[in-house]
C-alpha cells in the first residue's frame, strides 16, 4: 500500500542520490587529480610503445595482458546487474547502476586496443597461413572482425547504460538545476513514467542486456583465439575460450563487489547497498572461484594424459614453464585463498572482508592474463608458428615486464577509474528509480512472533 | 499472471495423497504393461550375458556403441534432480516447490540404470561387477586409480548416495502424515521410515538444515560426475573427435539440458495423471522453458566450440571423421535431426510465451529433446571409432543389433517402472514444501494492481 | 609411462623391412597357428570380428601404368608410452621389465577401453566363445592361453617362446645369441623382412636395423614410442630418404 511514510521515503531517496552527483566526496577529488596525472603518464607510455613499433611481438605481451584484465573486468561488470535482472532477482536493484556503469570504461578498452590491434599478426605469415579459427578467410579478418566487436560491445553497454538510466535522467530533469538540467531533459526524451513508457523502457534493458551477453561471449571468444591461442602454434584447446569467459566473469564480480565497497565507504550509499547485495554476490563469488578450478582442470587432465608433443608442450610452456610462479600465484590467488575465505558464512556476510577477497582475487586474474598473453606474445614467431608444435628450445625465458609496460597499465587503470568517477558526477551510483520499485515491492511485516521481508514478485 | 490457489492443509494433503491411498484405475494395466518390458529386457540380458557380446552388433572398431550411449544418456538425464532441487533452492525460487521431488528421484533411478550399462557391456560382467570396487579382490590387486572406468562407478556411487539421502531427508515429514492416515502393513512401513518424526521445531530446524548442506555439498559432485563420464573419451588421444578439452563442460551442460527436458516431460505426465491441475500450473512449465532456452543456447555455443576446435588444427584423420559425422550418409541425416530436435524446433517454440505455457507443447518439445540429446551421444561415441587412424579396411560401420535395441527400451521402461512404483507408496509432489509455499506466498495490493509476494526470513 | 630397467638385459624389439615384404601373409597364418588364434570366416570379416594378431596392409601408390603395391605388416607395436595401458580398470595390461606390453587374459573384463585407446587398431575382443572343428582340437598350442569369450587379445611377441628359450639357457648355463629367439611369423618370413631380437645388444640385426637411415615408426606425431621399427621401401623413381 501506498503511505505517506512511503512518499516522504522516495521523495528522500530521490534527492539523496541526485546529491551525490552534485557533491563530490572530499577524498574523491583528490583521488581524481591523482588519476588524471596517472592517466597521462599512461597515454605517453602508450605513445613510447607504439614509437617502438610493432614487430617485436614479446613487447606487446604485457600489453595484451593489461588490455585482456580491463577487457574481462569492466567488460563483465555488467553482467553482474543483466543477468539476475533478467532472472528477476530483486536483491539486484541497488547494485545494476554500480555494474552497468563500467560500460564507460569500455570506452577506454576499445581505444586502448587499436594499437594491439595493429600488433597483432597477419593470417598468412611467410606465403602460409597460419592455424586459426578463420581458415580462408581474408588476411586480416581477425583484426576487422575483433575491432567491430569490441567497438559494438561498447557501444551496446553504452546502449544499455543509456537505456536503465533514462528514469534516473527524467530525475535530474526534474530535480536537478544547471547543466544537469539541461542534460537530463535532452537525455531522458520526454519519458515520465506512463505505463507505455515503462513497458517499453524493461523490454529495452531486456533486450539490450541479452544482446550485451551474446556479444561479450564473442569478444571473449574473439579475444582469446585469436591474440593468444592461435600465436601459440600446437596449442589446440577448445575450453580455452570458456574458461577467458569464465574467468572474467569472476573478475567483473569481484570489481562490483570492490565498487560497492567504495561506494559505501565514500559516496555514502550505506543505506542503499546492504549485506543482502554482498551475502547474493559473495555466493557467485564463491562459485566462479570453484569454477575457475573446475575449468582449468578439463584442460589440464586432457593434456596431461595426452602423449602427443602438442599436448605436452602445452603443459610444459604454459603451466610448468618459465612462468610457473606466475601461474602459482595465479592459482592460490584465484582459486585456493578466495576458496578457502568464502566458504565460511560469517565471511560472506562481512563487507570489509569480502573487499579483500575481491583484491585477492583481481590480483589472481591479472596474473593469470600475463600468464596466458606474456607467453603467447613471446612465444610467436614467424619461424615457429608454422610448426606442429613449438620445440622446448624456442620456449621464451622469463620476461619481466618493462617500465614502460608498468607506466602502461597503471595509466590504462587510472584512466578507467577515473571516467567511471567522472561519470558518477551525471548519474548516481545507485540508481534512483531501482531504489523506488525496491520501495515499492519491499516491506518489512510482523510474521507471527518474529519479522519478515514481503517482497512483491509482479511478473 | 500467478495462478496461485489458496489451499487449506486438508485440500492439500487430499489431493496430493490421492494416489497413495488407494491405487488409481490407469495404475495396474500400466504396470503390467511397463513390467512386461521390464522382465522381458532382463531377460534379454541373461541371454547376453549366457551366449556372449557377439549378440550385439558391435565390431572392431567400434567396441563401444548403444550400451555406452545410453549409460552417457542416463547419466545426463540424472542431473536434473540437483539442478533443481539443489540450485533452486539455494537461490530461493518458490516456484521449484512441486517439481523437487520428483526431479530427485528421477536423478535416483536414473543413475541406478546408468550403473547398469558399464556392468552389463563388459565381457565379463560377472568379474567387473566386485573387481571395480575399492579392494584387493584377487592376488592383491587394486583397481587402476589412473582409468577414467574407475572414476566413473565412483563418481556415479557417490552422486547416487547423496542423492538418495537428499531424496530421504525430503520425504521424512511426508512419511509421517502417511503414517498417520494408513493403517496395516503400509502403517508399519511408514513408521519404520518415518524415523519418529514428529514435526517440532528441533526437527524442523534439523531437516532443513540437512537439506541446505546436502544442497550445497551435492554441487562439486554435480559438476564432476557428469565431467568425469565426459573424460572416458575426453582422454584418449587415439580416437578422432574426443581428445578435446572442452567435453567436461559441454557434456555437463547438455546433461543439464537433458535432463531438465526430462523434468518437463515428467511434469506434464503427473500433472495428467494423477489430476494435480492446482500444484502443476502452466507457469512452472513457463520458469522451466525460460531456463531452459539458456541452457540450450549455452550448449549450441558448446557444440559449435567443440566442432571448430576439432577442425582448428588441420589434420587429416580429425577432418576425415568430420566429413564422414556431418556430410555422409547415414550420418547427415542423424546430423540435422540432432540439431533440429535438440535445439532448432523446441527453442524455436519456446521464445513464444503461448507456446510455454501449453502443457502439450512443452511435453512434446521435451520428448524431441531427449531425442536430440540421444542422438547427440551417439554422434560423439560411434564415428570416432568408425573413422579412427586412416589404415586400410578399419573403416568399418556400426549397426546396433536388435538385442541393443531392446535393451535401451527396456532401460526406458524400468526407469518409468521403479519411479510408478515409488509414486504408489509415496507422494510424488512433497506436501510440506506445498503448504510451505502457502504460507511463504501471499498477495497485496498495489495501487490499483494485486501482486503476488513471497516473504523472505532476514539473514 | 615407463622408466628404463636397468636391470634386465633384454629389451625386445622387432624390426620390419617394407622394402623386403611382398605381402605373402605366411606371418599371418603362422601367428594364427602359434597362438590358438579363433579361424575367421567370411562372417567374420564381415562383421568385422577377425581377429588377426599380425595384420598385412595394402597400399596402392601411383596412377596406371605405374602402379605400385606396398605392404606394410601390423602388429602390437608394444608401446614404451603405450595409450592402451593406463586407461584399463583393472590392471589387465601392463608394461614389462623388458619391454614388452602384456595382456593378462584372467584379469580382463572385457571393457575394451584399451581397444579404443590403440591407434594402431591391434587390440581384438573376443565377441563368441571361441570354437575350432574337431579335426583341428589336437593342432591347439599347448603353450598358449585358450582365450574364452569377453577377453580383450593381441600379440604377445610369442613370449611363450621368448620365455622358453631364456629358461632353457639358464637352465644350460649359455648365453642367449641374437637369433636364438623367434617369434612365429619372424619364423615363417619367406624374404626375411621381419626381425626379431634385443635393443639392448648393439650387435643384433634390431639394433643395426633400427639405426638405418630408412627406420621410422608409425603413427609418431601421437608419440608413442613403439618398439616396432619400419624401414621405408625404397622407390627407385623417387629420391632416397623418403618414407610413406
Amino acid at each position: 500500500m501506498v503511505t505517506e511514510t512511503n512518499n516522504t521515503k522516495y521523495s528522500k531517496s530521490t534527492r539523496e542520490l541526485i546529491t551525490t552527483t552534485t557533491i563530490a566526496p572530499k577524498k574523491v577529488t583528490l583521488i581524481v587529480m591523482i588519476l588524471s596525472v596517472l592517466s597521462i603518464l599512461g597515454i605517453i607510455g602508450i605513445v613510447l610503445k607504439i614509437l617502438n613499433g610493432f614487430e617485436d611481438k614479446s613487447a606487446w605481451g604485457y600489453y595484451a595482458a593489461t588490455i585482456s584484465f580491463l577487457l574481462t573486468t569492466a567488460g563483465a561488470a555488467p553482467m553482474v546487474a543483466i543477468a539476475p535482472t533478467i532472472a528477476k532477482a530483486d536483491w539486484v536493484r541497488p547494485i545494476t547502476r554500480i555494474a552497468s556503469l563500467f560500460s564507460v570504461v569500455g570506452i577506454v578498452t576499445a581505444i586502448a586496443s587499436i594499437p594491439l590491434i595493429f600488433a597483432l599478426p597477419p593470417l598468412i605469415v611467410d606465403e602460409t597461413r597460419r592455424r586459426s579459427i578463420w581458415f580462408e578467410a581474408t588476411n586480416y579478418s581477425p583484426h576487422v572482425w575483433f575491432a567491430l566487436s569490441i567497438f559494438g560491445l561498447t557501444l551496446c553497454g553504452l546502449g544499455l547504460l543509456y537505456s536503465s538510466s533514462i528514469p534516473d535522467l527524467a530525475a535530474m530533469r526534474d530535480h536537478g538545476t544547471g547543466w544537469r538540467k539541461r542534460l537530463g531533459k535532452s537525455l531522458s526524451r520526454g519519458f515520465i513514467g506512463t505505463d507505455r513508457q515503462w513497458k517499453s523502457l524493461k523490454m529495452r534493458i531486456g533486450m539490450m542486456g541479452t544482446f550485451y551477453f551474446l556479444l561479450l561471449m564473442f569478444v571473449n571468444f574473439l579475444f582469446s583465439v585469436d591474440f593468444a591461442l592461435s600465436l601459440v602454434a600446437g596449442w589446440k584447446d577448445a575450453i580455452f575460450p570458456m574458461y577467458h569467459a569464465m574467468t572474467s566473469l569472476q573478475s567483473g564480480i569481484a570489481i562490483c563487489i570492490l565498487t560497492m565497497f567504495f561506494a559505501r565507504k565514500y559516496w555514502g550509499m550505506e543505506n542503499y547497498i546492504k549485506i543482502p547485495q554482498f551475502w547474493a554476490l559473495s555466493k557467485l563469488q564463491l562459485a566462479t572461484t570453484v569454477l575457475w578450478f573446475y575449468f582449468f582442470y578439463s584442460a589440464f587432465i586432457v593434456f596431461w594424459y595426452g602423449r602427443s608433443a602438442s599436448d605436452q608442450m602445452v603443459i610444459n610452456l604454459l603451466i610448468i614453464g618459465p612462468y610457473l610462479p606466475v601461474f602459482l600465484g595465479a592459482f592460490f590467488l584465484e582459486f585456493f585463498v578466495p576458496w578457502w575465505i568464502l566458504v565460511w558464512n560469517p565471511v560472506r556476510k562481512s563487507i570489509p572482508a569480502l573487499a579483500i577477497v575481491a583484491c585477492l582475487v583481481l590480483i589472481g586474474v591479472l596474473l593469470d592474463r600475463i600468464r596466458i598473453f606474456v607467453i603467447s606474445w613471446s612465444t610467436y614467431s614467424n619461424e615457429v608458428i608454422h610448426k606442429k608444435f613449438v620445440p622446448e628450445e624456442n620456449f621464451p625465458q622469463f620476461m619481466a615486464p618493462s617500465v614502460a609496460d608498468i607506466i602502461v597499465f597503471i595509466g590504462l587503470v587510472s584512466l578507467s577509474a577515473l571516467i567511471f568517477i567522472l561519470s558518477t558526477r551525471i548519474l548516481p551510483l545507485v540508481s534512483v528509480w531501482e531504489t523506488h520499485q525496491s520501495l515499492l515491492l519491499t516491506k518489512v511485516v510482523k510474521y507471527v512472533r518474529t519479522h519478515v521481508t514481503a517482497i512483491g514478485k509482479p511478473d | 499472471m500467478q495462478q496461485r490457489r489458496k489451499l487449506d492443509q486438508k485440500q492439500i494433503n487430499q489431493e496430493l495423497l490421492s494416489g497413495n491411498l488407494k491405487t488409481p484405475k490407469w495404475y495396474i494395466p500400466t504396470m503390467i504393461f511397463l513390467g512386461f518390458f521390464v522382465v522381458t529386457g532382463f531377460a534379454t540380458i541373461l541371454y547376453m550375458f549366457n551366449t556372449g557380446l557377439g549378440v550385439t552388433g558391435l565390431g572392431r572398431p567400434v567396441y563401444w556403441g548403444l550400451f555406452i550411449t545410453t549409460f552417457v544418456f542416463w547419466v545426463g538425464i540424472s542431473h536434473a534432480g540437483i539442478m533443481i532441487s539443489a540450485i533452486l533452492r539455494l537461490t530461493q525460487a518458490e516456484w521449484r516447490r512441486p517439481v523437487t521431488r520428483a526431479a530427485e528421484l528421477l536423478t535416483v533411478f536414473s543413475l541406478l540404470t546408468a550403473l547398469f550399462f558399464p556392468l552389463m557391456h563388459a565381457g565379463r560382467p560377472w568379474r567387473i561387477a566386485y573387481w571395480l570396487l575399492p579392494y584387493d579382490f584377487s592376488r592383491g590387486i587394486w583397481p587402476n586409480i589412473r582409468s577414467p572406468l574407475f572414476w566413473d562407478p565412483i563418481a556415479i556411487g557417490t552422486y547416487l548416495t547423496g542423492s538418495t539421502l537428499f531424496l530421504y531427508v525430503a520425504l521424512i515429514p511426508d512419511l509421517a502424515v502417511l503414517r498417520d492416515r494408513t493403517t496395516g502393513w503400509q502403517k508399519v512401513m511408514y513408521t519404520v521410515l518415518a524415523l519418529g518424526w514428529r514435526g517440532n521445531p528441533r526437527q524442523w530446524l534439523l531437516q532443513t538444515v540437512a537439506g541446505i548442506l546436502l544442497s550445497a555439498l551435492m554441487l562439486p559432485i554435480f559438476v564432476s560426475v557428469h565431467s568425469i563420464v565426459s573424460w572416458d573419451f575426453a582422454i584418449t588421444p587415439s580416437v578422432e573427435g574426443w581428445h578435446s578439452t572442452i567435453f567436461a563442460p559441454y557434456f555437463v551442460i547438455g546433461a543439464v539440458h537433458s535432463g531438465v527436458s526430462a523434468v518437463v516431460t515428467m511434469m506434464a505426465l503427473m500433472r495428467w495423471l494423477w489430476k494435480w491441475n492446482n500444484h502443476i500450473r502452466p507457469e512452472h512449465f513457463d520458469a522451466l522453458a525460460r531456463l531452459l532456452i539458456v541452457v540450450a543456447t549455452a550448449w549450441l555455443g558448446c557444440t559449435f566450440l567443440e566442432l571448430i576446435f576439432s577442425v582448428y588444427g588441420r589434420e587429416a584423420p580429425e577432418i576425415a571423421l568430420r566429413e564422414m559425422q556431418i556430410f555422409t550418409w547415414p550420418w547427415n541425416l542423424l546430423f540435422i535431426i540432432f540439431l533440429f530436435t535438440g535445439y532448432i524446433i523446441p527453442v524455436g517454440f519456446w521464445i513464444f510465451k503461448k507456446a510455454r505455457n501449453n502443457i502439450v507443447i512443452m511435453f512434446w518439445t521435451s520428448i524431441l529433446v531427449n531425442v536430440g540429446m540421444w542422438l547427440e551421444r551417439f554422434l560423439i561415441v560411434v564415428p570416432g571409432l568408425a573413422r579412427k587412424q586412416p589404415f586400410t579396411f578399419t573403416w568399418e560401420a556400426y549397426t546396433p543389433s536388435l538385442v541393443e535395441w531392446y535393451i535401451m527400451i527396456w532401460s526406458f521402461a524400468w526407469v518409468s517402472f521403479l519411479m510408478l512404483l515409488f509414486a504408489r507408496f509415496f507422494p510424488l509432489i512433497p506436501l510440506f514444501e506445498t503448504k510451505e509455499s502457502q504460507v511463504f506466498t501471499s498477495e497485496t495490493k498495489i495501487g490499483r494492481a494485486t501482486v503476488p509476494v513471497i516473504y523472505r526470513e532476514d539473514d | 609411462m615407463v622408466t628404463e630397467n636397468k636391470e634386465s638385459k633384454f629389451k625386445w624389439g622387432m624390426a620390419v623391412d617394407i622394402d623386403k615384404c611382398t605381402g605373402c601373409q605366411a606371418c599371418v597364418l603362422a601367428c594364427q597357428s602359434e597362438n590358438n588364434i579363433p579361424i575367421n570366416t567370411e562372417k567374420n570379416f564381415k562383421n568385422a570380428r577377425a581377429i588377426e594378431w599380425i595384420r598385412v596392409e595394402r597400399y596402392w601408390e601411383g596412377e596406371f601404368p605405374d602402379v605400385k603395391a606396398k605392404f606394410i605388416p601390423i602388429l602390437c607395436q608394444h608401446c614404451d608410452n603405450a595409450p592402451c595401458e593406463p586407461v584399463c580398470p583393472v590392471y589387465a595390461t601392463y608394461h614389462t621389465t623388458e619391454g614388452l606390453n602384456v595382456q593378462v587374459y584372467n584379469r580382463c573384463v572385457g571393457t575394451r577401453y584399451c581397444a579404443n585407446g590403440c591407434p594402431y587398431l591391434v587390440r581384438f575382443f573376443n565377441y563368441w566363445e571361441p570354437e575350432w572343428p574337431e579335426s583341428l582340437k589336437n593342432h591347439l598350442n599347448p603353450d598358449v592361453t585358450v582365450r574364452s569369450r569377453g577377453i580383450m587379445e593381441k600379440c604377445t611377441m610369442c613370449i611363450q617362446r621368448i620365455r622358453r628359450s631364456t629358461r632353457n639357457a639358464k637352465k644350460n648355463g649359455e648365453e642367449l645369441k641374437d637369433g636364438d629367439i623367434s617369434s612365429a611369423c619372424v619364423d615363417a618370413c619367406p624374404t626375411d623382412a621381419l626381425v626379431f631380437g634385443n635393443q639392448k645388444d648393439e650387435n643384433s640385426r634390431v639394433s643395426k636395423m633400427k639405426n638405418d637411415k630408412r627406420s621410422y615408426t608409425l603413427l609418431d606425431n601421437l608419440q608413442t614410442s613403439p618398439n616396432i621399427f619400419y624401414l621405408a621401401k625404397i622407390d627407385h623413381d623417387k629420391e632416397e630418404g623418403t618414407h610413406h
